[in-house]
């Protein structure tokens, strides 16, 4: 490591701590390093236009984006909540149990946990507190666990950024995520009921069976956008990229269309929020793309795949150690920048344990999914708390026992990569 | 004095042969250079090495000569289907005039130094459907992925069939779920990729001998004495021969790797292919560019 | 008097970027269900699509960036940042604004080299030469050295900086 590098490190921390916008700070902090370095200072630029003009694969960010901002203009949101509300209402704890499944479905739907929070978030936390059902840090806290889910199962947005920094195969990431999605949604309803018993939670008014198909019915066409997404690239339509546009039209159309709630001023204000979003997000992979440089110039990952070895870590024990170092950081960090800085540096080591590509993607997402309601610094604890107003450290309190749980399954989905691999392998995945 | 620093940058992994060859290069130079690789595309992308050298950001590099063929439209002669035999040829070609022709219209303009081809494979056809190919005309309507870009695009049309355009790292879904139909590739790279678990067959097309160019930035090349610089000459040399025989070593190899994996692999008639493919290029815009005569000499060798 | 009317002029520009940047990004949308379809339904692949999709991004992110995106909608480290009071986060404003001002602005000339060095290229399909579609980064930077000087100048002045709001972070997760 050379001093213009240490200094570089420096003015990142520094800067991004005094809160300038992270994405400046790295490419401000790149250019000062160049400068000390005496290399050209346009080589700055260069690496931002040229990585962001190659990377084609990228695009499918801004276009899952929109996608999901389509969705949540339609009255689709509170069509799967009575779909949720007819299948598990009937249980102890019901509309917690339905906050759940709300999660899992709509993480068929879109690629940001965020998206769901905030779409969702209002009308669930309405819904569980009224009448005084449910303590509001709970219900509170049981959004923001619950949104978790999103991106681990497809479509993911976390997923097409780690594809970027590992060149695995965005169809394959898709599919692994799967299984561990539905694992983890599986453990947050364990809690739920657990939860429900000790502390008797209410139980909602059965729905008639009789009204199941019209509910269902008015809630297919958003459940099937799973089947779309996949069923495109796997039945050939589209590339993965590709898919998130067609993921985009299939909302709209089905918003716009079939329930006929978008007007044009919905349809613009989801565009011009989804080109703001894009533009952040953006930012930040510029950022990202130019420390990169740097980082590589500098040879670091490579100096760390020797320091890890001279370890003699086994897979397992490398795998921990990255498990612990992204929950520590997940703390303090924002996910897409650990993704896009920290998570590269760990990838000539794993590839040198052979560790599977697809199997590791799965386990740093569902990492960076769980920084998302690990305080201090948790985007979704944020969110819940802005939305309802419950002090930070109630919802914290409430998140626990379910932060404890899905940590328990992510040691699983570490310790036995069959359980994300097995649906690749069943679609042809070698690895 | 310190020895000067040469950082390479290209986008072939750390195991691929010619990372083996560019460090045997390394070892050659280094009484007078030390010698920095970035592989895998990780310092400079796919494409933007030239421009990088040109600016000396970067001091050696393996450039595409459809890179170069950007900025000398002359160059594009040798990018187009069937105009190398095979490696041999490409050598032959490149020591001879017209290779020095060639060589000096793209160093005056560009500020480096070529000093040679690095043969990587010759291109051949991977497909997913199982339809047996003898002629261009069998190719008709078969979505074949080429790299993106007109000239790319084009040579796929002079094979006869349907190119589209489709990011490298997503062709092995793209063939798996039938998005394209097939793609062109040399061998090892068909292997690298593990297109062959989603193929059926390889037709042994040989369309375009696959080559880069090794380079020097003429502010390197410049400060050597003509001494040194017939040694960093022939220390290149000698790895790209070395880098040359593996791949013929390694292409023989995987035809008899890819039949063992259920492939059908086999020649079509390539004389077919050849007129068809050089009377496309002939009567197209591209040739145009071309010095008139250099197709004839070049053919002759 | 000026004041205001320079605040209804820049709210206006702000909403007419904003319109540009929507354009951009429905743009980008259409073409690639213009893709999908000539290639699987017309079994026609088209590459130029490709090219302007990747553009488009280019476009959208720097050019949002510069002239859209707002400070409370910017990916940041907010533990301090919106932990302390509006003194301290008036100076760490001042102090981030300078150091990027100072930053991108001696590193301008060369960027600007760079771009104009791009000429050298052009686009695979559409034959657009480079130095105008990497334009946008000289843009980006000029409005980025402007907004920080007018964020510090402003944070100098006495108003502290917007606190940040996480349902409007634009951050992808
Ligand atoms: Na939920
Ligand atoms: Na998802």
């Amino acid at each position: 490591m050379t001093s213009p590098f240490a200094l570089c490190i420096l003015a990142i921390v520094t800067l991004s701590l005094l809160g300038l916008p992270i994405g400046h700070a790295m490419i401000a902090s790149s250019i000062l390093y160049l400068l000390l370095a005496g290399q050209d200072m346009s080589i700055a630029a260069e690496q931002l236009l040229n990585g962001m003009y190659t990377n084609y694969v990228i695009l499918a960010v801004p276009l899952f984006i929109l996608a999901a901002e389509l969705m949540n203009i339609g009255s689709m949101t509170e069509r799967l909540l009575l779909f949720c509300n007819a299948l598990v209402g009937r249980f102890r704890g019901g509309l917690a149990h339905v906050n759940v499944v709300q999660s899992l479905i709509f993480a068929g739907m879109s690629g940001s946990a965020i998206a769901d929070a905030a779409g969702t978030g209002r009308m669930m936390q309405a819904m569980m507190t009224k009448d005084g059902k449910y303590p509001a840090s709970f219900a509170a806290a049981l959004t923001a666990a619950t949104a978790v889910v999103g991106p681990i199962i497809p479509p993911s947005i976390p997923m097409v950024l780690y594809a970027l920094v590992s060149d695995a195969s965005i169809g394959f990431l898709f599919l692994a995520g799967v299984v561990p999605g539905v694992l983890m949604a599986g453990v947050q309803m364990g809690i739920v009921g657990l939860t429900a018993r000790r502390r008797d939670f209410p139980v909602e008014p059965p729905i008639p069976l009789r009204e199941l198909p019209c509910i269902t019915w008015r809630a297919f066409p958003a459940l099937m956008m799973p089947v779309v997404l996949l069923g495109g690239i796997y039945g050939g339509a589209t590339t993965p990229t590709e898919a998130a546009a067609l993921a985009a039209a299939y909302a709209l159309l089905i918003s716009a269309w079939l329930y006929r709630s978008v007007s044009l001023r919905d349809a613009y204000g989801s565009l011009a929020y989804s080109a703001r979003t894009t533009a952040s997000i953006g930012m930040l992979i510029a950022g990202a793309l130019v420390f990169n440089y740097v980082v590589t110039v500098e040879n670091i990952p490579e100096s760390i795949k020797i320091l890890l070895s001279g370890w003699n870590l086994s897979p397992i024990g490398f795998l921990l150690l990255v498990n612990g170092i992204l929950l520590v950081l997940g703390c303090m960090l924002e996910g897409t920048a650990i993704l896009l800085i920290v998570v590269p540096v760990f990838i000539p080591t794993a590839k040198a344990l052979g560790i599977d590509m697809v199997h590791f993607g799965v386990v740093v997402v569902v990492n960076i999914m769980l920084g998302l309601i690990t305080p201090p610094y948790g985007l979704l604890l944020f969110i819940m708390n802005t939305i309802t107003g419950v002090p930070l450290r109630d919802i914290v309190r409430d998140c626990m026992p379910f932060l404890a749980a899905m940590i328990a399954a992510l040691a699983l989905i570490t310790f036995w990569p069959g359980l994300s691999l097995w649906l690749p392998r069943l679609m042809g995945y070698q690895g | 004095q310190a020895k000067p620093n040469l950082r390479f940058s290209a986008v072939f992994s750390e195991q691929d042969i010619r990372a083996e060859m560019m460090k045997r290069f390394g070892e050659a130079i280094k009484e007078d250079f030390t010698l920095q690789p970035y592989f895998g595309g990780n310092l400079f992308k796919q494409g933007t090495e030239l421009v990088a050298m040109q600016r000396n950001n970067l001091e050696m590099g393996n450039i595409a000569p459809q890179d170069i063929s950007n900025q000398i439209p002359e160059w594009s002669i040798v990018t187009s289907a069937y105009l190398f035999r095979d490696a041999d040829h490409l050598k032959k070609v490149f020591a001879s005039d017209v290779g020095s022709d060639l060589k000096k219209a793209a160093e005056d303009k560009l500020n480096i130094k070529i000093l040679g081809p690095t043969y990587f494979g010759a291109r051949q056809v991977g497909l997913r459907p199982k339809k047996k190919i003898t002629t261009p005309a069998d190719m008709a309507g078969i979505k074949l992925r080429m790299p993106g870009g007109d000239a790319w695009q084009f040579l796929g049309q002079s094979l006869g069939a349907n190119p589209t355009p489709m990011a490298y790292a997503e062709v092995y879904t793209g063939l798996q779920s039938g998005a394209i139909d097939g793609q062109d590739n040399p061998l090892p790279n068909v292997q690298n990729m593990k297109f062959y678990e989603v193929s059926s067959q390889i037709v042994l097309t040989s369309h375009l001998v696959g080559f880069d160019l090794l380079c020097v930035t003429d502010r390197v090349w410049k400060a050597m004495s003509p001494q040194k610089q017939a040694a960093f000459q022939a220390a290149a040399d000698a790895a790209m021969d070395w880098s040359a025989k593996q791949h013929l070593d390694k292409e023989k190899e995987l035809v008899d790797f890819f039949k063992k994996q259920g492939l059908e692999v086999y020649t079509p008639d390539v004389a077919a292919f050849r007129d068809f493919a050089q009377k496309k290029y002939l009567a197209s815009d591209l040739a145009k560019s071309w010095k008139p005569g250099m197709i004839e000499k070049i053919n002759a060798l | 008097m000026v004041m205001d009317r320079l605040r209804t002029l820049g709210g206006w520009l702000a909403r007419r970027a904003e319109n540009v940047l929507v354009l951009m990004l429905g743009a980008m949308f259409a073409v690639f269900i213009l893709q999908v379809v000539f290639r699987y339904m017309l079994n026609l692949p088209i590459g130029w699509t490709h090219e302007i999709s990747v553009i488009l991004w280019l476009w959208i992110v720097l050019f949002g960036s510069a002239f859209v995106t707002r400070e409370s909608e910017e990916i940041r480290f907010d533990i301090i940042y919106g932990a302390v009071g509006r003194r301290a986060r008036r100076v760490m404003a001042v102090v981030t604004a300078a150091a990027l001002v100072v930053l991108y602005t001696i590193s301008l000339p060369a960027m600007a080299d760079y771009v104009s060095f791009m000429k050298v290229e052009r686009t695979a399909y559409l034959k657009l030469p480079f130095n105008w579609v990497y334009a946008i980064y000289l843009a980006f930077a000029v409005a980025s050295i402007a907004r920080y000087l007018w964020l510090g100048w402003r944070a100098m002045r006495g108003n502290a900086p917007e606190a940040f709001d996480p349902t409007k972070a634009g951050s992808g997760v």
